[in-house]
């Protein structure tokens, strides 16, 4: 079996298998530290070059400008990340998008801030997105791990029916909810508009109603994601404390406030980050349900910026990581914690 | 609730509730019945909503005589399965998928098995760091990775960031499956490895040294006796990432130029194709979304113990 690792390779001069038995030989010999590390070459490999390279390659791109114009490109230092911050970069971005949001009134009669402006800046669209979806999936994903941590009849195919959605490529997710408030072949449009939830005509062109949409096509997909992960922490929970607590004459409610939930909380915690490291992503259900200039968010502005102003694209990319940073330092803290 | 005396039946109802466990529990049942229900037709609708557009027939969709709320089909237009492969070669965009699904699936085992095998079995410096900088590197979105990832595929000199050192010019690797394969690759290896340390950090280890003392080599240890007897970890890490290549959007969409499936555009293309004919067919665009969705389905259905397992020892190495 050990002639099929590649490495180490043997010298062609050599008899083969005698190269073998040497090549397997030295790695039999070599210290644990050294067989670990000799293992990982291939993750090193991988990583370094698809992951590890881009990023840092990445972040020196986004100090050029003219990267794919004719003649070399030129140094510009930190301008991109200051364009993006000063909104010098925004004429860039398509549509009327921002990278931040502009002038952030808050109008007299109407004590929230102007929603509108709100909606055409890429960090606000994606935080907004973020935030919101997460909410709401780990809402109903409580909602489903508790109907499927009961015991009853046909558990297994509830099951299967709440996971389904998690397992469907994005694009027929996006092209679903893109078809449901199609216009001409939608009929959602219809139920929802007389309550003023999303836009009357041109819903998919309509930003609120295109982050609406996009943010309820989320929910649908992962709320099975968060369910799992809550299932999971609800099911190591010791059943005795429950019967313990039956004794002592606790309420269902009592049960859960006192028992279930300040046991689920640190599963809750490690799987809200998850999501929102991974909502934050968000680009193709925006892409196929409306699109990148409609709802415009970090990831979007990457890919419709990257084939034209690529040191600017960069800058936005790496924004986008450093936001994303953020969220991966709370998870890494958590499993630094609980130690490795 | 039984008697309906002068109180009325409400106010009895709720006094027994209050009182009495057994109609209480009964009250629970119902509601729990109810969640239930719902939970159901909302994740099961949208599926419900693709049958009723593919089967009704395209220019009934356009007159939109949906009647609400009992949405039902308007006619039984099965054709439309059989034209999603007439107008557009359809199969041929799933068996991109599924091929390139099933390489990254290889490579990734293979190389999470060696790393599942070093995270999970042995002790050596730095092996908490490294398994925090995989997971680091994991969450970063695929967007920072676009744009030099994009410059090598297209065959340009991939130089050392910063030093300026040109290192090597890479051959042109969109339209082939490489330039998808490699970013799935490295996106989807950390949940493997996760997945596999958990697994293969569980086999005794006198089951190891049995085999060790027989005369294996460490590494025929790992291939003879710990995979082996981790199947299901590795069949649990195959169908994650199994799936998590085919649904995946944002390489498929960019790295395959043009929505071609000779350029190895997979499953994206092949949907997004049904847009761009002189008429937007939206009971084809449907039909396939359908057809697309079964593979998973089955996958849900036939695995779900695995995905379960998985996804939670993924996440919350358990």
């Amino acid at each position: 079996m050990s002639a099929e690792e590649p490495e180490s390779a043997p010298t062609r001069e050599s008899r083969k298998s005698g190269a073998l038995v040497s090549a397997v030989r030295w790695m039999e010999n070599l210290g644990e530290t050294g067989f670990a590390y000799l293992l990982l070459t291939p993750v090193f490999i991988l990583l370094g070059a698809i992951a590890l390279y881009p990023l840092l390659r990445t972040f020196e791109l986004s100090l050029y400008t003219n990267v794919i114009g004719v003649g070399d490109a030129e140094w510009v230092g930190f301008e991109h990340y200051v364009d993006l911050f000063t909104g010098e970069a925004d004429s860039n971005f398509p549509g009327t998008t921002q990278f931040l949001w502009g002038d952030v009134t808050v109008n007299g009669e109407f004590p929230f801030v102007h929603v509108e402006r709100l909606l055409r800046s890429a960090l606000a669209v994606t935080l907004i997105f973020t935030v919101v979806s997460v909410f709401f999936e780990t809402l109903i994903g409580f909602g489903q791990a508790l109907v499927l941590d009961q015991d009853f009849y046909g558990r297994r195919w509830v099951r299967v029916a709440i996971i389904i959605p998690w397992a469907i490529p994005i694009v027929i997710q996006g092209m679903i909810f893109f078809l449901m408030f199609h216009p001409s072949a939608g009929f959602a449009t219809d139920i929802l508009a007389p309550y003023g939830i999303v836009a009357e005509t041109n819903t998919l062109n309509d930003p609120a109603s295109g982050l609406l949409l996009a943010i309820v096509a989320d929910i649908w997909k992962t709320s099975a994601f968060m369910a799992l992960l809550i299932l999971a922490g609800l099911q190591s929970i010791d059943r005795s404390l429950y019967d313990v607590a039956k004794v002592a004459g606790a309420s269902r409610w009592q049960q859960f406030r006192l028992i279930t939930f300040p046991l689920i909380l640190p599963t809750l915690g490690v799987a809200v980050l998850f999501r929102t490291i991974d909502a934050m992503r968000i680009y193709g259900l925006i892409d196929i349900s409306s699109s990148c200039s409609v709802v415009p968010s970090l990831s979007c502005m990457v890919v419709s910026t990257f084939t034209t102003q690529r040191g600017l694209s960069s800058a936005v990319a790496f924004v986008t990581a450093g936001v994303i940073a953020i969220a991966v330092l709370g998870v890494i803290y958590q499993q630094y914690r609980e130690g490795f | 609730m039984a008697s309906e005396t002068s109180d009325g039946p409400l106010a009895r109802w709720t006094q027994g509730v209050i009182e009495d466990t057994e109609q209480r529990n009964r009250l629970y049942r119902s509601l729990f019945y109810v969640v239930t229900l719902f939970f159901l037709v909302t994740t099961l609708f949208p599926f419900y909503w693709l049958l009723v557009l593919a089967l009704t027939p395209n220019s009934l969709i356009r007159q939109g005589n949906w009647d609400l709320p009992f949405l039902r089909p308007q006619g039984f237009n099965w054709e439309a399965f059989v034209e999603v492969f007439q107008q557009i070669p359809f199969h041929l965009y799933v068996f991109n998928s599924f091929v390139l699904a099933l390489i990254t699936t290889v490579i990734v085992l293979f190389i999470a098995s060696l790393a599942g095998y070093v995270f999970g079995r042995l002790e050596f410096p730095g092996r908490g760091v490294l398994m925090l900088g995989i997971l680091a590197i994991s969450y970063f979105p695929p967007a920072a990775f676009l744009v030099p990832l994009f410059e090598a595929f297209t065959g340009n000199v991939v130089v050392l960031p910063f030093v300026g050192v040109e290192l090597f010019k890479p051959p042109r690797l969109v339209n082939t499956p490489g330039a998808m394969v490699l970013p799935f690759s490295a996106l989807f290896l950390p949940l493997s490895i996760f997945i596999l340390t958990t697994f293969y950090g569980q086999i005794p280890e006198g089951l190891e040294d049995a085999a060790r003392v027989e005369g294996t080599t460490r590494l025929g240890a790992l291939f003879r006796v710990i995979i082996p007897l981790s199947a299901p970890g590795v069949a649990t890490a195959s169908v994650l990432t199994f799936i998590a290549v085919y649904n995946e959007y944002f390489f498929s969409s960019i790295m395959a130029l043009s929505n071609q499936p000779e350029q190895w555009s997979p499953l994206v293309g092949g949907i997004l194709s049904y847009q761009t004919q002189y008429t937007t067919s939206f009971n084809l665009m449907a039909a396939a979304s359908v057809i697309g969705v079964l593979p998973v389905v089955i996958l849900v259905v036939v695995a779900q113990e695995r995905i379960v397992s998985g996804l939670t020892a993924g996440a919350l190495k358990e």
